[in-house]
């Protein structure tokens, strides 16, 4: 439709709310991020512009590097996991066995209940007084030397990405099970009358033709994985000796636990960088249209 | 569909035992909030020898979790509210109306969906501090509404550009207001689209904790996740009580998922599709 001298009025009226909301609380903070990654704070209230000093000392420092490197194991075992066990179980739900509802509906309530409650059951999980971990080490007979995973800098990362994968999967088995439902059913039958079953259907037929979906959850996994912090404040925050201290928890303790904002906005802005490379970068590494070529 | 028999018991095997990982967790939870403290220290795994009540009398009562619970509804409804009714009409006007900066305009508002929120929270801290508004549901429901228009406008602009336009023009012919088209044509029409987006908003903003932490310090306006957390760490020992709590504190969100298990589900590949 074109806008008339009449319409123009409400259409700005339709626009301005949500522009003034948006402008303030979205693009004001990330701008204001960059902007204080590159002040140095003297006082509470005042700060002195230093360039890109703040750039400099998080690039040196060493746990800022381990961090890092934290946040990419966990993305990259967390989106490993996730997707072949969304794809492995989105297609079983996609068979539609019988009481096939009902699993589909088990497998996702973990991303329903807040990340509170679910680093708690873990926890406690994990816990040698009371978990339910340590009578299966008591059966094998190593109930002494048992210690709670999420306590032990060795562990704690693969415990902690253990919980996230069960809390997480839920979404990558719809997904999946969504992309799986859109493939036209003629083009399934038409396989299986060529002979196509099990492995060689889904080799075959089924990941060339959901790729873009598997693409899909691909990026979307990596980016959630990026921004992870409840699960991770919540079991560990960031412990025992950093070792499951991931970009946002690094971030989180340095501006609001060590009060340094200047690193602290440093953090902010890497995180916003690599959430918007990793969407580019993805994107155009998967771009080709179909498996098929 | 399903091929021979022994294919089907693989497929039964596997189902079930991720059914299993996925409801021991919550059983042990669940068993646990009705024992006594000796009853758990023996038998951890086991139902309870006699059913505990009143680990959740004390639960209920002797904490905050019914004003955390309320603070939450408070938050996500100021979400919801600020999320639909900034988002609706800049989806009508960006897919209906043409004018140069159109898709300008379009992709600024969904741009901010590669923003992540960890990003922002020193300035949004910093920002509520100076303006003295801590402590406020309502600001922290606008924080939580204002991440959501990206993704909501980007929803509401596919499924209105998927909508017929026959009704719209020839409301226009007879001379109806602009206004009018949205409130009487468009709002019904998007009804769906907009308990999508409104399902989503509640999804995120329900169980959020990094903003609720930052801006919510006084104990009677935290939210049920914030909450939580406090109480975990004055419950520390008890645990039977601890599990009583977390047992209340899930239930809202089991029974959001009951009644809207097929919304959800649509909602959440609707926002992934597009996004």
């Amino acid at each position: 439709m074109k806008i008339t001298k009449k319409s123009r009025l409400t259409i700005i009226l339709f626009i301005l709310p949500a522009l003034i909301v948006y402008l303030m609380w979205v693009i004001y903070p990330i701008i204001s991020a960059i902007w204080m990654s590159m002040q140095k704070s003297d006082t509470l209230h005042s700060s002195h512009f230093v360039g890109i000093e703040n750039y400099i000392s998080v690039l040196k420092a060493r746990l800022f590097w381990k961090s890092m490197k934290i946040s990419f194991i966990f993305i990259i075992f967390t989106t490993i996991f996730q997707v072949i066990l969304g794809f492995f179980y989105g297609y079983l739900v996609y068979l539609q066995p019988r009481g096939y509802r009902i699993y589909k509906i088990l497998l996702f309530v973990p991303n329903v209940l807040p990340s509170v409650a679910t680093g708690f059951i873990w926890s406690y999980i994990y816990s040698p007084s009371m978990g339910i971990l340590k009578p299966f080490m008591e059966a094998i007979g190593l109930g002494q030397y048992y210690i709670s995973p999420i306590a032990d800098p060795k562990l704690a990362l693969g415990a902690v990405i253990f919980a996230q994968i069960w809390c997480g999967l839920g979404v990558q088995v719809i997904l999946f099970n969504s992309g799986f439902m859109n493939i036209p059913s003629e083009v399934i039958e038409s396989a299986r009358l060529d002979g196509a079953t099990g492995w060689k259907m889904i080799k075959t037929m089924v990941i060339p033709m959901s790729w873009d979906i598997t693409k899909m959850v691909i990026i979307l996994q990596t980016i959630g994985a990026l921004r992870s912090f409840d699960l991770i404040y919540v079991m560990t925050a960031g412990g025992p000796n950093h070792s499951t201290e991931v970009l946002p928890m690094h971030l989180f303790v340095n501006a609001f636990q060590n009060f340094n904002l200047g690193y602290g906005n440093v953090i902010a802005v890497v995180l916003f960088i690599l959430a918007m490379l990793i969407t580019i970068v993805m994107r155009k590494a998967m771009e080709r249209e179909s498996l098929y070529n | 569909m399903l091929g021979n028999k022994k294919q089907k018991v693989l497929i039964y095997l596997a189902l079930t035992i991720a059914a299993v990982l996925v409801i021991l967790p919550l059983m042990w939870l669940f068993f646990t909030s009705f024992k006594s403290r000796a009853d758990l220290a023996k038998n951890t795994w086991g139902l309870p020898k006699i059913w505990e009540y009143s680990n959740y009398i004390t639960a209920w009562t002797g904490s905050r979790i019914p004003t955390y619970m309320w603070n939450s509804v408070r938050a996500t409804a100021t979400a919801i509210l600020l999320t639909v009714v900034l988002a609706t009409p800049v989806s009508y006007v960006v897919s209906r109306f043409r004018f140069r900066g159109n898709k300008l305009l379009y992709l600024f508002f969904i741009a901010g969906m590669m923003i992540p929120i960890h990003s922002t929270v020193i300035p949004i801290y910093t920002m509520v501090g100076n303006m003295k508004l801590n402590n406020s549901l309502e600001v922290l429901g606008l924080v939580y509404g204002a991440f959501r228009i990206p993704i909501s406008i980007f929803i509401l602009e596919g499924f209105m550009s998927a909508l017929p336009r026959e009704l719209e023009e020839c409301a226009v012919i007879d001379g109806c207001s602009t206004a009018n088209i949205f409130f009487k044509i468009i709002v019904p029409l998007s009804k769906d689209g907009i308990v999508t987006i409104s399902i989503l908003t509640v999804l995120s903003s329900w169980n959020e904790l990094l903003i609720s932490m930052l801006l919510i310090s006084t104990p009677s306006k935290k939210t049920l996740p914030n909450g939580l957390m406090g109480f975990i760490t004055e419950y520390n020992s008890e645990y039977t009580q601890l599990a009583a709590g977390i047992m209340i504190s899930i239930i809202p969100a089991v029974l959001f998922y009951a009644f809207a298990q097929e919304k959800i589900e649509k909602g959440m590949i609707a926002g992934a599709i597009k996004g």
